[in-house]
């Protein structure tokens, strides 16, 4: 099997912020191991990554409110043959639509990500354990369109 | 070597809680490994372990601080035979000395951790990355100069 290498690590975290955008269409599941758990912004508990990722899915902006993500300083630790560990910092901008069909700009300033990636059998990384914070609140503004 | 079993890995969980409550500062220490990285709850950037502990160190261990944590139900994930991720979340009081002796008291109450453990050479599970964090806002008080550590 490949050795992993960092740059393997920063083209996967980059490519999950661009699915997350909305500026490319792979799907999200399938950047995650089927045992995968994560612990989402807000989230209290941590839950199945299948979960959260069919959840965010649903979610995910349309061409025409597409979400801008800036992944920060990213430090790889490459464990072993097929374990890597990417801790960064991001910050990420997105709108939502509440219940009353209002939209609202989201605005993570100071967001925080570890995220563990295995090499499967098939060859492809894959996340097994995710971990994203924010070290401040998001800032909620009304948003126009 | 054995493959690490759950049970392992939550005893080291367990312990790590426990050396922090004591202020058993060096058992503390040797819980991570000299190349850990950890996001602390409160940090906008990730640091390494060993300027963590210097700061826990001086906010958390000293005399006049306080430490205490329940912990809820420790996920553990097995990586190959020297690695483990154990994640949880857990609720934390916290008395906290700043530089200049003012003492904060803050309340934890959806904290979650995740710790990744790993093998060293001598077969110890050691921490080689955590990142803590609150679901909700952390809530602190100054307390007066005078008052004993507050108990939970």
């Amino acid at each position: 099997m490949t050795k992993i290498s960092s740059e393997d690590i920063r083209k996967e975290v980059h490519r999950f912020w661009a699915i997350l955008s909305g500026n490319l269409a792979d799907k999200l599941e399938e950047m995650y191991s089927p045992t995968a758990i994560v612990f989402t912004g807000k989230a209290k508990r941590s839950e199945s990554a299948k979960l959260m990722a069919a959840r965010r899915s649903r979610q995910l902006p349309g061409p025409a409110h597409s979400s801008i993500a800036e992944v920060g300083a990213m430090d790889v630790q490459i464990v072993g043959t097929d374990v890597a560990i990417a801790a960064y910092t991001y910050s990420f901008n997105t709108q939502k639509v509440l219940a009353n069909g209002s939209k609202v700009q989201i605005n993570t300033t100071f967001g925080r990500a570890t995220q563990i990636f295995q090499r499967g059998e098939d060859g492809a990384l894959r996340i097994v354990h995710e971990h994203l914070s924010a070290a401040a609140p998001p800032a909620l503004e009304k948003a126009g369109g | 070597m054995s493959k690490i079993s759950s049970d392992d890995v939550r005893a080291e969980v367990k312990k790590f809680w426990d050396f922090l409550s004591r202020k058993l500062k060096s058992q503390f220490a040797e819980m991570y490994l000299s190349s850990a990285t950890v996001f602390a709850a409160d940090a906008r950037r990730m640091e390494l372990a060993r300027l963590m502990l210097v700061r826990r160190e001086r906010e958390l261990l000293g005399p006049a601080s306080f430490v205490a944590a329940k912990l809820g139900s420790i996920d553990v994930q097995p990586l190959g035979a020297n690695l483990a991720i154990a994640s949880y979340p857990f609720h934390l009081s916290i008395t906290r000395t700043r530089a200049g002796g003012k003492r904060y008291q803050s309340e934890v109450p959806c904290g979650r951790a995740t710790q990744v453990f790993q093998r060293d050479e001598k077969g110890v599970l050691r921490i080689i990355h955590e990142h803590m964090s609150s679901a909700e806002p952390v809530s602190s008080k100054e307390l007066p100069p005078t008052d004993p550590p507050a108990r939970v």
